[in-house]
């Protein structure tokens, strides 16, 4: 019986004693962060790399943001509020055209309900429909 | 015989490169747009069992609002729809979208009573019934017990949840408690920057939790295991869904901040949607906690305590060995997570 080549790779691979020791250090590694990120020193330092950032950026997101609208407002260009405006008063519209289709839907719905009732009520009881036409026309022949 | 050395460094390398550079096929069970609100869409997947075989009772899947929900239908062969669809499933699921700039404001109330009630409304109009089964993972499955607790009589059968963060009183086991404590986490002021929450900053946040493992782990696993088709493809297509982020909504992450991740308003029933007061203990559906005994995203202590606070009388907690998303989209899901809950649901969707 041939021996499979890759069990003979596997046994002989030289770089599984370094992949044991890499996987080993990245394990102790992994815990360390692990134990570090769940500091309170690390949630204050990202907290305050944070705050720094938008502290410094803020200035210059709100000049770029007037500078834009000025811009915009010059040429005659909607805004980016305007367009947002229009994208909510969309999602408004929607909202009452998914009211409209749930009340047509009812309304699909009591349609099929009453046909079938009057399907099942003309298929099931067809005798006493037909006593009541009868009674019906001597009525009328007393009348004339 | 032993292949060429520079022909198989070649392969490894060409392989290599596809993992991290392309975007593998995701997301192929074949689904029709049933419905759309703003940008959340619902999905009815095309059944493949004949209807007679199918169970009456239709499942709504509600995935996080945070991720793409196509990790429930992550590729041919391992896939959960895929499954609960050869089981007899009508299927549905509620795609929440990418939130834009005029989105900033929608809050958990805007899902719970607004998007989430309209597209069942629809799921009942197609399927022709009244009653269905509600399977929420992650903040998909705050956004069910919410919506559980306060229409949870419009037709409600059966609720499953999925490492559902849902008590935030145990601060010390919480990292992301920590982070986002207030002292050191201004989120209004983060919101007035951005409006909603970017996607990058949130997925920092999930894998800064395991930094070794999530930036130097996963690549290292790629590489030695680059040699096998089979596990080069199913890596690839779960870094297609890991670099696939979607921001937050501005409103619904200040939500999760401020009463949930610190005033934990939502287990002492002090949370109010819309002016109605969320009370766990309306919660009468049948009910299936499902816990990953790995996670370090939800730990189990979140999870748990929602088994004493509801009135359902048919609930179970069911504990599977694996990570936040391991249970359901990991190698050990076909065997354990996937069969529990088409055992129990089947049960109860007759």
């Amino acid at each position: 019986m041939a021996e499979d080549p890759t069990q003979d790779a596997k046994r002989l691979d030289p770089m599984e004693p370094w992949r044991a020791a890499r996987d080993s250090y990245m394990e102790a590694w992994g815990k360390t962060m692990v134990d570090m990120v769940n500091s309170e020193a690390y949630a204050q330092s990202t907290g305050a790399m944070l705050e720094s950032y938008m502290t410094v950026s803020a200035p210059f997101r709100e000049a770029v943001e007037k500078a834009m609208l000025k811009t915009l407002e010059q040429m005659g260009m909607p805004s980016r509020a305007d367009v947002l405006s229009i994208a909510e008063r969309m999602t408004n519209i929607e909202m009452r055209l998914d009211d409209l289709d749930a009340k047509l839907d009812n309304i699909q719905r009591l349609i099929v309900t009453v046909g079938a009732g009057r399907r099942s009520k003309a298929g099931k009881a067809p005798q006493p429909s037909k006593k009541k036409t009868m009674k019906a026309k001597p009525a009328k022949r007393g009348k004339k | 015989m032993i292949a060429d050395p520079v022909t198989a460094a070649a392969n490894r390398l060409q392989a290599l490169n596809k993992a991290l550079t392309t975007k593998a096929a995701i997301a192929q069970t074949p689904k029709e747009l049933v419905w759309t609100l703003n940008k959340s869409k619902l999905y009815r997947y095309v059944p493949v069992l004949p209807k007679e075989k199918r169970h009456p009772v239709p499942l709504l899947l509600v995935f996080a609002l945070m991720n793409r929900p196509y990790i429930l239908d992550l590729r041919p062969g391992h896939s959960f729809v895929e499954y609960m669809l050869n089981k007899g499933y009508d299927l549905y699921l509620l795609d929440w979208g990418v939130p834009g700039p005029e989105d900033k404001n929608l809050k958990f109330d805007d899902y719970t009573l607004d998007y989430m009630p309209r597209a069942i409304r629809k799921l009942k109009a197609i399927s022709g019934v009244e009653e269905f089964s509600l399977l929420g993972w992650c903040i998909g499955a705050i956004l069910t017990t919410i919506y559980a607790a306060l229409r949870g009589d419009e037709g409600l059968r059966n609720l499953i949840l999925l490492t559902a963060p849902l008590d935030f009183s145990n601060k010390q086991s919480l990292t992301f408690a920590r982070w986002t404590d207030e002292r050191y986490f201004d989120v209004d002021k983060v919101l007035a920057a951005f409006g909603n929450m970017p996607g990058e900053m949130i997925d920092y946040g999930a894998k800064a939790l395991k930094p070794m493992e999530n930036y130097v782990g996963s690549y290292v696993k790629l590489w030695d295991n680059i040699d096998d088709p089979r596990m080069v493809e199913g890596w690839h297509a779960m870094n297609t869904w890991v670099t696939d982020n979607v921001p937050l909504a501005g409103g619904a992450f200040r939500q999760l901040i401020v009463d949930l991740y610190r005033d934990d308003k939502l287990m002492r029933g002090e949370l109010v949607i819309r002016g109605e007061r969320v009370d766990l203990s309306r919660i009468q559906a049948n009910l299936l906690t499902v816990i990953a005994e790995g996670d370090h995203i939800t730990p189990s202590c979140q999870s748990e305590p929602v088994m004493s606070k509801v009135s359902s009388p048919d609930k179970e907690l069911f504990r599977v060995r694996g990570g936040h998303i391991g249970i359901m989209a990991g190698s050990g899901a076909s065997k354990y997570t996937w069969p529990h809950i088409d055992g129990w649901l089947g049960r109860r969707s007759q």
